[in-house]
């Protein structure tokens, strides 16, 4: 950290306006970096990692203020730097990657010309010609085919992780001597994720690229960074690196962050118990930031700041009890929190059974043609209060299987039956029985609250619809129904933009809940939320259950998360299920090769290599391959000749898991995955 | 490398938002409407003369301390007719507006909601009656009224409310196409409301904002509307002191005694931008509490 860093922050503190004054939402943060060195800045959504990381590209939002604080870039300062100078330097020597491709890209230019664009504006080669070959060569360091081709294209045309590698072979175009990332593969499938994070891996061996990158995920993190520095309401608390930092946290919040993530290997699991509640920014002490939530926290922790103090020759903790905290913990491990299931809750009889269903486009019949399904044949069971996972990608089926539970989309083929009686195809046909007793819950929180209605009346429309209570009944059963979510009574009368996106989640389960119904359909409910909110829901969602007898059709991408709550599991690719089976089994071998894929993909904790996985992209095209194994262009296992025309045939592991595939059990089970390291 | 710990500043209350300065285009309008309707309340206790009592000087005088606006050509005074006039707009305007606006929201959003062949079949019905100009058909539609009915003040509220609806629909249906694409409204769905149902408790309170602005807007124009019906002869029977119609009975001196046609030309248009300016101030008032209030 001496005077040959290439970037050195000091002490940067922004504050933004706000209606009701200055809000401080960058607090006293310091690191400095090498070059070549990759930065993760990690924390909960609001806690100012990407105000920090826009900083340091000299830039700050039109209502913000710089309070104090330098950005210093191989000497210079960015903030004292004119206009002129700044956009001298914005792209040709720091460079950005932003969170949503889509937008970030011009929708009615060329990529090529996009690329070639920002070259011209730095001077970068002596002539178009140049820059085209220029152009065309970064677009095949970013691992896109054909780049001829795709230079022409427009960005629509492009998929999200396609359109996130232009982006990136954006910010290289001129040679940058700091790329900032911010939360580049939110939003992108997890396949897709780990080819960009081994697409940055490569990029940063064979140029010695120097990286900040920001996220909330703990496992992408521990895949490309060297160094890790974690915030938390604005103050950087913990700046170790990463190896030292995932094996050794010291700071409370660090280890709970830590602790909130689930594992791929590990079974379901209570939450961790050092850290609590949710951070509430008008009740901040003056003292350690983290006070309220932690609990180790003394007297003294809320009255003194905390600063950044060095513990070893890397690491600093902004905690001043951090030792004792690190022989506390030694002394007693975590405590499990074993859930047991509500008694005599699982019977034989299933639930909900689907058989043969088949879903398209548009309103059933017209458009059932073959071409145009997007759910093929799917058959699997529920049994009452059991949680089964459905997990693939986006455009798998997924959504699309859970609304037809719902009512909201008609079969092309197939029925669906609930409770041994045959489901009718749409809402209205059902009994009102029938609609409570399957609610569904939605992926954006934002999206699926009226904005225009108070908690009380949200939650209370399913009361007053399916049980007719009106007035104080009803106030009271929203009460409790609230306290079932673990939000106290004083939610009762706010409107969803006053709730952050974990109470609006909370508050959408509780309105689910208030029909008191035998299935929860879950479509991706977590995927908006920080991990810490993630751990929070899931241990509520499992404590439910656990006291209830609710079974829950849990819709997911995320498989460590499914992991620690699912029963069973069903792998979705393009429309088809590819195997079902208990969690633990479908999570060892013998894999089908896309559960394979999906499961090697995911960057995690502990595991330090990523596999490399086939390059190629899930193709655009979605003429499906109605003959073969829809997963036969991308599978890396496959048997030409075989899969791409035959249907693959039904192979059952055990009495519980079964696969498609045309590669016979043996082999698949001696397909050793790579092995993990455990910390 | 230490890091100097700032204090946090607390944050103080949200509401604070009201008590920043309201938009100027907001005061300015309320001002000039507050104006027009304590003219019209109070207006029959002070004015000069009562609006009907003729020969209170010669006919088509000019501007005079007895007479500001002058007088027409049965010897009335001009200031006096359109202090008895204001009412009348204001209260055809508002009320013509408010049933234009209430019908085509409602149909607008349940149109949007329903989709499908209703709502094509009914937005290109809709379509041709906007294509239609507004003053033909209103003129259309007074005539077939027949003689008796033309000039009573329902038929005119009823014309403008006809002429309002389809344009008003199409904006609620725009609103209606958003919020459907919603997980609030799917979620309502799955439960089994009835279509009734969501249009009334989901979508309308969330349409509050537009429709208030599309109310101010319309009413802003309504006056004009109104005025015009009058000037043609269409709208309210003298000798009831309506605006327009005044404009046109005095028109011939427009030579001799200009201020008998401009004083109502001008009354009438400060009306118009009264309204104007209000609904242009509400609008950015409650675009700006959106921008607020959603934290």
């Amino acid at each position: 950290m001496g005077a040959a860093s290439l970037l050195d922050v000091r002490n940067l503190t922004l504050d933004y306006r706000t209606a009701g004054g200055w809000l401080n939402v960058v607090n006293g943060v310091s690191f400095a970096l090498e070059a070549g060195e990759a930065f993760g800045l990690v924390g909960e959504s609001g806690c100012g990692k990407s105000t920090t990381a826009y900083a340091l590209l000299g830039y700050r939002k039109p209502n913000s203020r710089l309070r104090t604080g330098s950005v210093y870039l191989a000497g210079e300062d960015l903030f004292a730097l004119s206009v002129t100078e700044l956009q001298r330097v914005r792209g040709s020597r720091v460079a950005l990657v932003p969170q949503n491709p889509t937008t970030a890209l011009s929708p009615g230019i060329r990529i090529g010309q996009q690329i070639t664009e920002t070259m011209r504006a730095h001077n970068i080669g002596t002539n178009d010609v140049a820059r085209d070959a220029r152009m065309l060569e970064l677009l095949g360091r970013v691992w896109l085919p054909d780049p001829v081709r795709t230079a022409q294209k427009y960005p629509h045309q492009l998929s999200g992780g396609q359109q996130q590698r232009v982006v990136i072979a954006l910010a290289l175009a001129c040679d940058p001597e700091l790329i900032v990332l911010d939360e580049p593969t939110t939003g992108l499938d997890v396949t897709t994720q780990a080819q960009i994070l081994a697409l940055l891996s490569e990029l940063r061996r064979e140029q010695r690229m120097t990286m900040v990158y920001v996220t909330h995920n703990m496992g992408v993190v521990a895949a490309i960074c060297d160094r890790v520095g974690v915030m938390y309401a604005g103050q950087l608390i913990e700046d170790a690196p990463a190896d030292v930092l995932f094996r050794a946290p010291r700071h409370p919040y660090t280890r709970g962050l830590i602790d909130s993530v689930p594992g791929l290997q590990q079974p379901k699991r209570g939450r961790s118990i050092f850290m609590r509640g949710l951070l509430d920014r008008n009740a901040l002490p003056n003292g350690c930031q983290f006070a309220p939530r932690c609990t180790f926290a003394l007297e003294s922790c809320f009255i003194n700041p905390q600063r950044l103090e060095i513990i070893d020759d890397t690491h600093e903790v902004a905690c001043e009890r951090n030792s004792e905290i690190a022989n506390l913990v030694a002394a007693q491990p975590p405590v499990e929190i074993v859930y047991t299931d509500a008694a005599g809750a699982r019977t034989d009889a299933p639930l909900l059974t689907l058989e043969n269903v088949s879903l398209g486009y548009g309103r059933g019949g017209l458009f059932a043609n073959a071409q145009r399904l997007i759910v093929r044949d799917v058959t699997l069971e529920i049994r009452p209060g059991e949680t089964y996972a459905l997990v693939g990608e986006s455009g798998s089926g997924k959504s699309t299987i859970a609304r037809a539970i719902a009512g909201l989309n008609p079969l092309s083929g197939g029925a669906i039956q609930f409770g041994g009686v045959p489901l009718p195809s749409r809402v209205q046909g059902r009994s009102r029985e029938t609609r409570r007793a399957i609610q569904l819950i939605f992926q954006n929180p934002d999206a699926s609250l009226n904005p225009r209605q108070t908690v009380t009346q949200i939650i209370g429309r399913p009361l007053e619809m399916f049980f007719r209570l009106r007035g104080t009944e009803l106030r009271e059963r929203v009460a409790s129904l609230l306290a079932d979510v673990r939000l106290t009574p004083a939610y009762a009368d706010r409107y969803p933009a006053q709730l952050s996106g974990g109470e609006r989640q909370r508050v959408a389960i509780a309105r689910a809940l208030a029909a008191q119904p035998r299935l929860l359909l879950c479509d991706e409910i977590l995927s908006a939320l920080d991990a810490s909110v993630q751990a929070d829901i899931l241990d509520l969602l499992r404590d439910l259950q656990a006291r209830t007898g609710i079974a829950y059709l849990f819709i997911s991408h995320d498989l460590a998360v499914v992991r620690a709550l699912a029963d069973r599991v069903g792998v979705l690719y393009r429309g088809v299920l590819c195997e079902a089976g208990q969690v633990e089994e479908v999570y060892t071998p013998p894999f089908h090769p896309y559960t394979e894929m999906l499961l090697s993909a995911v960057p995690e904790i502990g595991k330090t290599k990523l596999r490399t996985i086939v390059r190629s992209d899930a193709s655009l095209s979605s003429s499906f391959n109605a003959r073969g194994c829809p997963f036969a262009d991308r599978c890396p296992r496959r048997i030409s000749g075989v899969c791409e025309t035959t249907p693959p045939p039904l192979r059952r592991v055990s009495e519980t898991h079964a696969l498609l595939c045309h590669i016979p059990l043996e082999e698949l089970r001696n397909i050793v995955p790579d092995p993990i390291d455990t910390p | 490398m230490t890091a100097v710990p700032v204090p946090v500043a607390p944050i103080r209350s949200r509401r604070s938002f009201l008590r920043r300065r309201l938009p100027t285009t907001f005061v300015l309008g309320s001002i000039i409407l507050l104006f027009h309707i304590v003219v019209a309340i109070t207006g029959p206790l002070w004015s000069p003369y009562t609006f009907n009592k003729v020969g209170t000087g010669k006919p088509f005088e000019n501007a005079s301390t007895a007479h500001l606006f002058g007088t027409d050509g049965l010897g009335r005074d001009v200031f006096s007719r359109v202090v008895y006039g204001a009412p009348t707009v204001l209260i055809l305007a508002t009320t013509s507006t408010a049933i234009g606006v209430v019908l085509g929201s409602f149909i607008g959003l349940l149109s949007g909601y329903l989709g499908g062949w209703f709502d094509e079949v009914l937005m290109r019905i809709f379509d041709a009656l906007i294509s239609i100009p507004f003053l033909i058909l209103a003129l259309l539609i007074i005539s077939a009224a027949g003689a008796t009915a033309a000039g009573s003040p329902s038929l005119l509220i009823g014309v403008v409310a006809f002429i309002y609806t389809p344009r008003i629909a199409r904006m609620a249906r725009a609103v209606a196409l958003d919020l459907v694409t919603r997980d609030f409204i799917t979620a309502a769905r799955a439960r089994g409301d009835s279509a009734w149902s969501i249009v009334i408790r989901e979508m309308l309170p969330n349409t509050t904002g537009t429709l208030l602005v599309e109310f101010a807007v319309r009413a802003g124009y309504a006056p004009i509307l109104i005025g015009s019906l009058g000037f043609l002869g269409f709208g309210i029977r003298p000798p009831n002191p309506e605006w327009g119609l005044m404009i046109s009975e005095n028109r011939s001196a427009i030579t001799t005694a200009p201020i008998t046609v401009f004083g109502p030309v001008l009354v009438l248009a400060s009306l118009v931008i009264g309204l104007n300016l209000f609904s242009d101030g509400l609008a950015r008032l409650l675009g700006r509490s959106a921008q607020f209030g959603a934290q």
